[in-house]
């Protein structure tokens, strides 16, 4: 448990909890009420399958029963809230638990790396959850209607593991621009947030503006074609990280506020 | 209780478990703290006084490593505070405007708390919870303001942190709680001597627990003394204009009144004689209560308040 650099501070003075303890309890403290981060979430997505459910009956009933009725669900975007709720979840929770951790005498590298960790785990959870609705929706062939909810097309028709790939990134995007979001208001608030967003949007702008004033469309259709929908979303990891990172060091300096 | 053998705090440049050097803070334009120093011994009861808005909060932002400063040093058990999880493992301070997370119920609080603090006293803690009558099951949001600050002055106590900070803690307390928490926090002070930082308006009633005072105003220590030397440290001498007029010229004087032909002015400390003197002289002495010389020292301006000092 104890690190190269916790040695030297045992050795100076005496056992202290290491860095891994610390960025546990942290974790521990973000899960000390999980109806925010976990319960509602998955309430609210299961109340959408309810109601899903319950339009896909009728309409199978009031069509003519046809097998293929419902192949149109495999569109479905119904499980797309969940992930951009993540987004919604971290800046909540960074937002209230950070000035708290602080008081407990956390340090903000220790928070932030329990925070993230956290992150990790929630992912692996709701993915996990998914695949096994996902594998029951298989079984089960659609819920008994050829439906399609946690199946999606936008997962990639890959394999299962290819698609299960694409959740995990997918909620680990969100749940990382959301920390970096938090970031930004915690330490800056509001203006942060505007200042942020105004520069994503001129940098995006400006993107565009060179891959049309380059004629380079073409391009980057031909760049998505070769590296394939898993190609994408392993891609995504990086922009997953940089947010990751830049939370991180924007929030090394932030001051909890009242 | 807990396995691992506790460690004592990190302790390096003598005994002095604060150590502060020519701390200034900014906030864009505004100064907070001006080149303040000071020292805090271990095991006392520090009293940190002053007006609404003098940097007493501020400092202990600084003392926690919740904020930085602009100038100057803070040590804390010898190191600096920010981002120093040796240091901050013996260091708790729950703000008056303490956050907490809005779907926590106290029960979260005090579940989570023992985590962070390696001297957590459970017991303690469940023995407070029963006397200020905490609803640990209610949320949050729906506990009175006084409920929530028995939750952190509750954090406070039983954290039993090496470096305990008060900030207002009384906010919403009546009074019957108020004095709970000074009974309970000069019982386990006694059993469990550590260093603790009382930031308060309600001087009158700490006074007596009070070892050490630190007096901030306007982001400037004006007052570093012990307890014991400032009590009686000041005298108010009342009695006809031209008496009082007579006896205190010379003097540096804290404070003056006058209601027609009736003066009182307060001064700093008599020697026996002077006081036999005074009486002799009609006039009539009264000692100022700690409250009321803060309340003399942070009314005067910076210039006059120098000559007092």
């Amino acid at each position: 448990m104890t690190t190269i650099a916790e040695t030297q501070s045992v050795a100076r003075r005496g056992a202290h909890p290491s860095s891994t303890t610390r960025i546990w309890r942290v974790v521990k403290l973000q899960f000390t009420n999980s109806w925010n981060i976990l319960v509602l979430p998955v309430l609210i997505l299961g109340a959408i399958f309810v109601l899903n459910y319950a339009i896909w009956v009728i309409a199978f009933r009031s069509s003519d029963m046809s097998e293929n009725a419902l192949d149109g669900t495999q569109y479905s975007g119904s499980t797309i809230f969940i992930f951009a709720y993540m987004l919604v979840v971290a800046i909540q929770a960074i937002n209230l638990t950070f000035p708290f951790a602080l008081g407990y005498g956390a340090t903000r590298r220790d928070y932030y790396l329990g925070t993230s960790l956290t992150w990790l785990i929630l992912s692996a959870i709701l993915t996990l959850g998914i695949a096994i609705c996902g594998q029951l929706e298989t079984w089960t062939n659609g819920w008994g209607l050829r439906a399609t909810f946690f199946n999606a097309v936008y997962f990639g028709d890959d394999s299962f593991a290819a698609r299960m790939f694409t959740v995990f990134a997918a909620f680990l995007f969100f749940f990382f621009v959301g920390t970096a979001s938090a970031a930004v208001y915690v330490r800056w608030r509001a203006n942060g947030l505007i200042v942020a967003g105004l520069v994503l949007a001129v940098l995006l702008v400006g993107a565009v503006a060179l891959i049309s004033f380059t004629d380079s469309w073409k391009g980057v259709g031909e760049w998505f074609a070769v590296t394939g929908g898993t190609g994408v979303v392993a891609w995504s990891l990086v922009v997953t990280a940089i947010a990751a990172v830049t939370g991180f060091f924007i929030l090394r300096r932030a001051t909890p506020k009242s | 209780m807990n396995t691992t053998p506790s460690a004592p705090p990190p302790s390096g440049t003598g005994d002095l478990v604060v150590d502060v050097r020519s701390l200034t803070k900014r906030f864009g334009g505004f100064t907070a703290l001006d080149d303040v120093s000071f020292q805090l011994q271990p095991d006392m009861i520090h009293g940190l006084l002053g007006r609404n808005g003098a940097g007493k909060t501020t400092i202990m932002q600084l003392l926690t490593g919740q904020d930085f400063a602009s100038h100057g040093t803070v040590n804390v058990f010898g190191e600096r505070p920010a981002e120093n999880a040796a240091v901050l493992e013996h260091v708790c301070f729950i703000k008056e405007s303490q956050r907490y997370p809005d779907n926590f119920k106290p029960k979260h609080v005090f579940r989570s708390a023992p985590w962070f603090f390696e001297h957590w006293d459970a017991d303690f803690a469940a023995r407070l919870i029963d006397d200020f009558r905490l609803p640990v099951d209610r949320r949050i949001k729906k506990l009175s303001r006084g409920q929530l600050s028995a939750v952190g002055v509750i954090v406070g106590l039983a954290s039993r942190a090496p470096l305990t900070f008060f900030d207002e803690p009384y906010l919403g307390l009546d009074a019957v709680a108020r004095q709970i928490f000074y009974d309970r926090l000069l019982e386990d002070y006694a059993e469990h001597p550590r260093t603790i930082v009382l930031s308060t308006h309600l001087i009158d009633e700490v006074s007596n627990m009070l070892e050490h005072v630190l007096v901030i105003d306007e982001g400037r220590i004006i007052l570093d003394e012990d307890a014991d030397d400032l009590r009686g440290s000041a005298t108010t001498v009342v009695g006809s204009a031209s008496r009082v007029e007579e006896f205190v010229a010379g003097r540096d004087i804290i404070h003056r009144e006058a209601i027609g032909g009736l003066a009182s002015a307060t001064i700093g400390r008599l020697t026996p004689d002077e006081r036999r003197a005074a009486t002799s002289a009609g006039l009539e002495l009264s000692t100022v209560s700690l409250q009321q010389l803060i309340v003399h020292l942070t009314k005067v301006s910076d210039k006059e308040f120098k000559e007092a000092a």
